[in-house]
């Protein structure tokens, strides 16, 4: 089933389908069945009058009604949204447009529209996948930063969803190098979601690329983003998982991708961190690799080829120095190393060494000045990436 | 014929003297009551005369008019029972007027003439200490604990008239011995009962020599409540002013009092967040009864899950804080002040899901948990001194043979430092003056290079440094060193003040 060619769309059509993608209760799906029943602006129209839709169109359609949809559909004024759209500088396309990603063409769970802001050619280079959860460590956002850095400084088009976190680490990483970035949303394409990533969504729209599946206005729900990480997943020629926990929506992009056969990569964590434990499962799977630096997930791309990566090619961390930061034997190295395997509290480095309160109190609060460590709400843990080489 | 009887009724934690005056005259046989008798006060008059008849003595057929002055305030209770059944005796002329001069009564009567004991016999008593009282012999101890006259208890209405009249002497009723609902004996919670949790522990110990009120964060079942319940353990005896005010707020409230009838041990009160507003601020009665902040002065005030209690509470908990009283009253002119003046013991979780806190570890990313932590009023989550983090302790500790150090160990520094802050500054180092902090908690110069660092690089306010001060005081005192304060004490100042809330994550890297 197929919804009607690009090239059959006529202007109508195109209004309608802006309308269409800007519908919030419809998943991309549903309209896809819809499509295949019905051309745009005839669906557009039909649901707007609330008139019955072919039996194939509405085929176990539970979650929304048809007065629902009337409803929503009435509140939507498309040459208004269209023009909107325009303001913006938002495309729209739908497959078989030329701007319409083609890795995402090609797979059934492709999106009957596509909101693109930005420059969509950066589809056309090499894309690696950086998610993870949204609780990180502070270590796991350095950790999604470098590789955001280190990918981009090869010409590799970041692609990640723009959540608090990890994702918003990788890219935040693009960003200070000035490299490209592919930004997947769960929300409308004007919905800067979460907040605080504002700054970071409009560069995404204007220096890289923002896609969505959603028209203008369409607010953040849960059951977005799980159809938003599907999208991620097939933008990505390899698919980094920083960190997660044992389930999390970075968990579904992964297996997604591992679905398409397209390569997961995980940055594997102390078994001891919690917040490593959905990447430590996920590497229970063999296909799954490991990435203990930049250089790993390019040769994953194939690089290794193309450009002579020599044996010095850094580990995370290499921003800074790794050599520890104290000797070996003295206190501050022994709390720096129980930080490095987890986040400890007082107590646990109190208990864990044996010293009294003062003394380690005194090493952690001389880690925290000189930056080794940071202190999140009573909580101790290392602030540069753990995964240090040696 | 009129007759004129001394009590006293309560009014938030005080007694206020009430003249009771009965007036009986030829007419149409009534009884009415005067002078702002609420419910429970006006169904004396059913009570007063099913206990007269009771105890022998016939009820006239004549017109009966009880006036309680001052009527400018509302009566509330059956505390005033005995006090009409002796003035309508005297206006019966059944008890000459003469024996009852000079005599306040108090109590509440039975049915059958049994007298019977009222909350705040304390407080009321303590409206007239040098006049000789007669109170329930329940209440003997309590009466005791102010009063400076004779006090004379009494169990039955009918002892009472031939006491009065002279027909036999006043009954005897050993105060001990009486059936006086005595409190319990504070259930002893030894340190010893800790395991690990050393931040936690020192922190209880910080807490008890300097007055810091002390903030735990941590899950459920990290023994947050069982650490708190161990603060007034190690808190030494009230001094006597403070045991008195105490044990008046216990006797109003109705609250069993210790078989010598003064509160000498610190209270520690753990209200539920789901309690209503008026019984953990105190009023809702026209007697404004205290609540729960009150119940707690001189002791310690324990508030679990911190964020969930309602926001009048939470206003009434910072007036406590800063004025060490609470105003509770229903209109302006009825306003009552109650002493609460206590140590803030408070715990919440780290984040929604009841997870440990720790980063990466749960579902709860930094909003969330912010937004949990948010519940709780910065201006109140400042007055935490001492923020700790508390995790479920580790199976090892659980098991670990090694007896901690008991509360008695602690305790027994704890006096020894508080006495050092006493003799220093006059208070106790969490009320230091800001003013005086420079004087009374001298830095070395490592001690002030770390605090500079701190506020150089925007972790700390002003005001936070001072508290961080404080605390560092109280640290030096309990480690008995010289004057000044060394950098490990600011270290360990810092390590148990966790920046939780709006300060407590850093901007995402």
């Amino acid at each position: 089933m197929t919804a009607r060619l690009a090239t059959e769309l006529d202007a109508a059509d195109r209004e309608a389908v802006v309308a269409l993608g800007s519908l919030p209760p419809l998943t991309p799906r549903r309209l896809a069945m819809m499509l295949a029943h019905h051309p745009p602006a005839e669906l557009f129209e039909r649901l707007r009058d609330g008139r019955p839709l072919a039996r194939g169109a509405v085929h176990r359609m539970r979650s929304v009604t048809p007065e629902q949809l009337a409803t929503q559909a009435r509140r939507i004024d498309p040459p208004r949204l269209a023009a909107r759209c325009h303001e913006l500088g938002v495309r729209v396309v739908v497959p078989g447009d030329a701007d319409y990603p083609e890795p995402v063409a090609l797979d059934a769970a492709r999106s009957p529209v596509l909101f693109l802001r930005g420059d969509p050619s950066l589809v056309g280079m090499r894309r690696v996948g950086v998610v993870g959860t949204r609780n990180a460590t502070a270590a796991g956002r350095e950790t999604a930063t470098e590789l955001g850095e280190g990918l981009a400084r090869e010409a590799v088009a970041v692609v990640s969803g723009l959540a608090r976190g990890i994702d918003g680490a990788a890219h935040r990483g693009v960003r200070a190098v000035g490299g490209p970035a592919i930004a997947v949303v769960g929300s409308g394409i004007d919905v800067p979601y979460p907040r605080q990533h504002r700054e970071l969504w409009e560069w995404a729209g204007t220096n890289g690329l923002l896609v969505s599946q959603w028209g203008p206005g369409v607010e953040p729900e849960p059951w977005r983003f799980p159809l938003r990480n599907t999208i991620i997943a097939l933008l990505s020629e390899v698919l980094v998982v920083v960190e997660s926990r044992e389930r999390g929506g970075s968990l579904i992009t992964a297996n997604e991708a591992l679905d398409r056969e397209i390569c997961v990569m995980v940055v594997p964590g102390s078994p001891r961190s919690p917040a490593a434990k959905g990447v430590l499962d996920l590497m229970q799977n063999e296909v799954v690799k490991p990435a203990t630096s930049v250089t790993d997930v390019l040769i994953a791309l194939g690089f290794e080829r193309a450009r002579q990566i020599g044996q010095a090619a850094p580990g995370f961390g290499h921003r800074r120095p790794h050599a520890p930061p104290h000797d070996a034997h003295t206190i501050e190295a022994q709390v720096f190393a129980m930080c490095a395997d987890r986040p400890c509290t007082l107590d646990d480095l109190v208990a864990g060494l044996g010293q009294p309160i003062s003394v380690v109190a005194l090493a952690a609060a001389r880690l925290e000045i000189e930056g080794w460590l940071v202190d999140t709400a009573g909580w101790f843990e290392v602030a540069r990436s753990k995964l240090a080489a040696p | 014929m009129l007759a004129s009887i001394r009590s006293a009724t309560i009014l938030g934690a005080r007694g206020h003297p009430v003249e009771v005056e009965v007036h009986v005259a030829k007419g149409l046989p009534t009884f009415s009551m005067l002078g702002l008798p609420d419910e429970s006060c006006r169904e004396a008059r059913d009570r007063v005369r099913a206990a007269i008849v009771s105890s022998g003595v016939p009820w006239p057929d004549k017109k009966i008019i009880v006036n309680l002055a001052p009527p400018t305030h509302r009566k509330t209770g059956s505390g005033l029972d005995l006090a009409i059944a002796v003035g309508l005796l005297v206006a019966f002329e059944q008890i000459p007027a003469d024996a009852v001069s000079g005599l306040c009564f108090l109590g509440e009567l039975g049915l059958d003439g049994t007298v019977r004991r009222v909350p705040g016999i304390a407080p009321m008593v303590g409206v007239r200490p040098d006049d000789d009282w007669v109170v329930p012999h329940d209440g003997l101890a309590e009466a005791r604990v102010v009063g400076r006259g004779l006090i004379r208890p009494v169990a039955k209405l009918d002892r009472l008239i031939e006491a009065l009249t002279g027909a036999s002497s006043w009954p005897e009723y050993d105060g001990a011995s009486a059936a006086a609902p005595v409190a319990p004996d504070p259930e002893v919670h030894d340190l010893a009962d800790v395991k690990g949790q050393p931040t936690a522990r020192l922190a209880l110990e910080v807490a008890a020599a300097g007055g810091h009120h002390l903030l735990f964060v941590g899950p459920p079942g990290s023994g947050k409540t069982m650490l708190a319940k161990r603060l007034p353990g190690l808190l030494p005896d009230l001094t006597p002013d403070i045991a008195l005010e105490t044990t008046m707020i216990h006797s109003a409230a109705g609250v069993p009092l210790p078989a010598t009838g003064l509160v000498m041990r610190p209270p520690f009160r753990a209200p539920h967040h789901s309690s209503s507003p008026p019984s953990l601020v105190g009023g809702g009665s026209h007697s404004l009864k205290p609540g729960e902040i009150s119940l707690a002065h001189g002791g310690v005030l324990f508030l679990d899950e911190l964020g969930q209690f309602p926001g009048r509470a939470v206003d009434g908990l910072r007036e406590a804080l800063e004025e060490g009283r609470i105003m509770v009253g229903r209109a302006e002119a009825e306003r009552v002040p109650l002493p609460a003046r206590f140590q803030l013991v408070a715990a919440t979780n780290p984040c929604p899901c009841g997870g440990g806190g720790e980063p990466g570890a749960c579902e709860c990313d930094e909003r969330a948990r912010q937004r949990y932590i948010g519940k709780i009023s910065g201006p109140i989550l400042d007055r935490f001194d001492l923020r700790v983090v508390v995790r479920r302790p580790p199976v090892d500790d659980l098991f670990d043979a090694a007896p901690a150090e008991s509360s008695v160990e602690v305790g027994a520094r704890v006096a020894m430092a508080r006495r050092r802050a006493i003799e220093r500054a006059g208070v106790l180092n969490a009320q230091l003056d800001e003013a005086v902090i420079a004087e009374h908690a001298r830095l070395t110069v490592a001690a002030e290079e770390a605090l500079r660092l701190e506020v150089e690089r925007g972790r700390l306010t002003a005001r936070g440094m001072h508290r961080i001060r404080r605390v560092a005081r109280t640290l030096a005192d309990l480690a008995g060193g010289g004057d000044l304060i060394d950098v490990d004490h600011v270290a360990t100042a810092l390590g148990m003040r966790s920046r939780v809330g709006h300060s407590g994550v850093r901007q995402a890297a």
